[in-house]
């Protein structure tokens, strides 16, 4: 048992860390989210060629560094405590592990892009009726001569509106719910493919968003990215590693709210007093210092079993994101809450990370999404 | 002791649903269904205050002498809830509910004479002036300094979490007059007309990106004495009055059921996690239930602090406990609304919904598209509006050390 980080790995997170905190505005990041364009491209471009992290979890025949998942999570963590919205989990976490799963050059060339900067791939999986479950597929993709024809409609497609592809899961064979006859396509976010609509918004926080309607895109052969029918292991593990990036990402948010309400309750005055020398306060704040502490220690469980049996694999995410949901929603709140009035607002960073806290504990799946998967996989396995 | 409702009730009830049927049009009930927060959209909160003063219902608590009704509990309580069932917009408390109270118990006949009929009206639109950057929960800090210049107090100072006062024309405010070692004493209350020269207000933009509340800044401005309710340096004697009928004089279990009632219509319509209705699914039912019934037991309980109000009484720490368990039940609906509604929960479409102020820094997508339902939509800002819940009207730390020495005598 080791819990120690290696010399790469430091240097990796303290680069990092020193980067966010003297380039990356919150203010700035939120009005590119409000009235730009939704990121800030001139940090995504640092991001892959200053620091090397869009690869650094990713092996090096992708032209990554050959780090692997303490390397996302130490990432995702640190882009947590700055509230970074650009899209490195939607994007190197998820659709980059899809594309490796998949395998093929295109898909090899794609993910080379992703760690390059040069391309931005998200994954269009939730339906208006597959609530939480990815593997309830009813957009249906049929043959027709060489081409693929798509129909169906995907909705809250994560930071698709900054993506040039998106991937798309479609059917081409099965039940509704079958895990076999899952397919995934890739389609290009710009093109002006006729049948092909894309909604684009803003979240609740502040990043994009998608609904794509698909009525008769008709995609070459080649748009199919790995065999027909057999995406379902690759969607349930990239999945899986989105749901571990976001637990560490909401570790960095949490670890920045608490700090954040202890300086502010040490400085806050009322009744003659720091409100911090109250004992209900304190309490409040001590029962917030170990959520966190519970949810790091989850997320590092997802983690480092990210490669073990699908079973074990998913208890352990699982596990994690129950944990740290819990975690958000009470460290949230309470931050909130402890802020008082001022927490309702934008003026402090605080009303901005509770929103992300809001929003991530319904990503990958929500709390009870994630315990009764917890109590599937206790009982399969 | 008897819970049921009598025949002249049931007659009531009838009478309220058959003037609600026809006087609240699809836009009013769509103003009052897509709130985001307690605060209506000001334009429909005031044409429907209008609407229900032409019948003679804008302010039914208020003394029958000052425009008032002669309803028991029962029908108050059946008013609020056919209201709150039909989707009406909620009228704003501060004129109505609040300071017409004090002008009634603390207000000379001028001030009552001037105030109670144009507050009915709406021509005079109130804001309320408590809290100070540096005086929230410890309220009686409050240092806003009021300079006596012969017939006028002259007012320099800031308040802070003043909702609607860019839609207010006047304010009721306390204002510091004089210091001595008691902080309570020394406090005035007073009613500012918001058009005097010297104030200037900065709205604040909240997490939900509605500017409904603001920051008010007074500099010399002047305040004639005759706007004083009670008497000068004694004004903590008049919040607190109206403090306890901020806390103990509504029924919010009506709102409350109305809220319970559609996320169990809404859930029918949801997938549940492992296929089939989410209504039916045992976890997100246990919450729901769980909830429904904290909403039947809260009604009795503001049965019973009614009909202590009712006959005169003082509520006392009862109503501390009504604000705290109403404000947490109310967060509690709000987070299994977010459950409900799914994925499209994450999408920010405050177009689609009726917000109490404009939207800071928003385009709507194009062609104004809404993913989803529009309560899909009303669903993220309703729960980061709630949160407030347990902080205003004394945060529920507050409460429940009120409760600590008035209940339990620790």
């Amino acid at each position: 048992m080791d819990f120690t980080l290696n010399d790469e790995q430091e240097l990796l997170r303290n680069g990092l860390t020193r980067f966010l905190a003297t380039r990356y505005d919150l203010e700035k990041s939120r009005a590119a989210a409000k009235t730009g364009l939704g990121w800030q491209p001139d940090i995504w471009r640092a991001f892959a060629e200053e620091l090397g992290i869009l690869g650094a979890a990713l092996p090096e025949e992708y032209g990554g560094i050959g780090g692997g998942a303490v390397e996302m999570m130490l990432i995702a963590e640190a882009l947590g405590h700055a509230l970074v919205i650009e899209p490195y989990v939607d994007t190197a976490v998820v659709a980059a592990g899809l594309l490796r799963r998949a395998g093929g050059d295109a898909a090899a060339e794609l993910v080379e892009k992703i760690a390059s900067g040069t391309a931005i791939v998200t994954v269009a999986a939730t339906e208006p009726t597959s609530g939480e479950n990815w593997r309830d597929v009813t957009t249906v993709a049929e043959r027709d001569g060489a081409d693929w024809v798509l129909r169906g409609t995907k909705i809250v497609s994560a930071s698709t509106p900054l993506a040039s592809h998106v991937l798309v899961t479609a059917r081409t064979s099965g039940a509704r719910t079958d895990a076999d006859g899952i397919s995934l396509f890739l389609v290009e976010v710009g093109s002006s493919t006729p049948g092909l609509t894309l909604h684009h918004y803003r979240t609740v926080d502040d990043r994009r968003a998608s609904d794509i309607a698909l009525e008769g895109v008709r995609l070459p052969s080649d748009a199919l990215v790995g065999g027909a029918g057999v995406a379902w292991p690759w969607l349930t593990r990239a999945r899986d590693e989105g749901a571990a990036a976001v637990c560490a990402e909401a570790v960095g948010c949490m670890r920045k709210v608490l700090a954040d309400t202890v300086e502010y309750c040490k400085q806050r005055q009322q009744f003659g007093q720091p409100i911090g020398g109250f004992q209900v306060l304190q309490h409040r704040m001590v029962d917030m210092y170990m959520h966190v502490e519970q949810a790091a220690a989850a997320a590092l469980l997802a983690i480092l079993k990210l490669d073990a049996d699908e079973v074990t694999r998913a208890r352990a995410v699982s596990a994690a994101k129950v944990t740290v949901g819990r975690a958000a929603q009470f460290v949230g709140q309470q931050a909130v809450q402890l802020h008082g009035g001022m927490g309702m607002t934008e003026e402090l960073a605080i009303g901005h990370y509770f929103k992300r806290l809001t929003a991530l504990q319904f990503e990958f799946g929500s709390t009870d999404h994630h315990v009764s998967r917890y109590a599937q996989a206790s009982v399969a396995g | 002791m008897d819970l049921e409702w009598s025949a002249t009730d049931l007659a009531f009830r009838d009478e309220v649903r058959t003037f609600l049927a026809e006087k609240l049009t699809p836009e009013l009930r769509r103003a009052g269904q897509l709130m985001t927060s307690v605060y209506a959209d000001h334009d429909a909160s005031m044409e429907w205050q209008r609407i229900l003063h032409e019948q003679g219902w804008a302010a039914p608590a208020w003394p029958v002498a000052h425009g008032g009704c002669d309803w028991s509990l029962t029908q108050h309580y059946i008013f609020s809830r056919e209201s709150q069932l039909a989707g009406a917009p909620s009228l704003s408390p501060m004129g109505i509910r609040m300071v017409a109270h004090a002008i009634i118990k603390f207000g000379t006949d001028e001030q009552k004479d001037y105030f109670l009929p144009r507050i009915l009206t709406g021509e005079v639109f109130f804001c309320q002036g408590y809290s100070e950057p540096e005086a929230g929960s410890d309220l009686a800090a409050l240092s806003m300094a009021a300079r006596d210049d012969g017939d006028h107090l002259v007012c320099t100072g800031s308040k802070i979490w003043t909702t609607h006062a860019r839609e207010a024309n006047w304010m009721f405010a306390l204002v510091r007059t004089s210091r001595s070692d008691k902080k309570q004493r020394g406090i005035t209350f007073v009613l500012i007309d918001m058009s005097a020269p010297g104030i200037e207000i900065r709205p604040l933009v909240m997490t939900s990106g509605e500017e409904v509340q603001n920051q008010v800044f007074f500099d010399d401005v002047r305040v004639p004495k005759a706007n004083v309710i009670g008497d000068i340096d004694d004004g903590w004697t008049v919040a607190k009055y109206l403090l306890e009928f901020e806390r103990g004089g509504g029924a919010t279990a009506p709102a409350l059921q109305v809220m319970a009632e559609d996320i169990a219509t809404v859930s029918a319509q949801q997938p549940g996690p492992s296929g089939g209705r989410l209504l039916d699914d045992p976890a997100f039912a246990h919450k729901l239930a769980e909830l429904r019934i904290r909403t039947e037991v809260l009604e009795i309980l503001e049965y019973q602090v009614l009909a202590v109000v009712a006959a005169g009484g003082n509520p006392g720490a009862k109503s501390s406990m009504l604000k705290v368990l109403s404000t947490e039940l109310s967060q509690a609906l709000t987070e299994l609304a977010m459950e409900a509604a799914g994925p499209r929960g994450r999408v920010y479409q405050p177009h689609a919904t009726c917000p109490g102020g404009p939207i800071a820094d928003f385009t709507p997508p194009q062609h104004d598209y809404v993913s989803g339902e529009p309560w899909q939509a009303v669903a993220p800002l309703r729960y980061f509006n709630d949160r407030a819940g347990s902080i205003y009207a004394g945060s529920n730390e507050i409460q429940r050390n009120i409760l600590a020495k008035a209940a339990l005598g620790l």
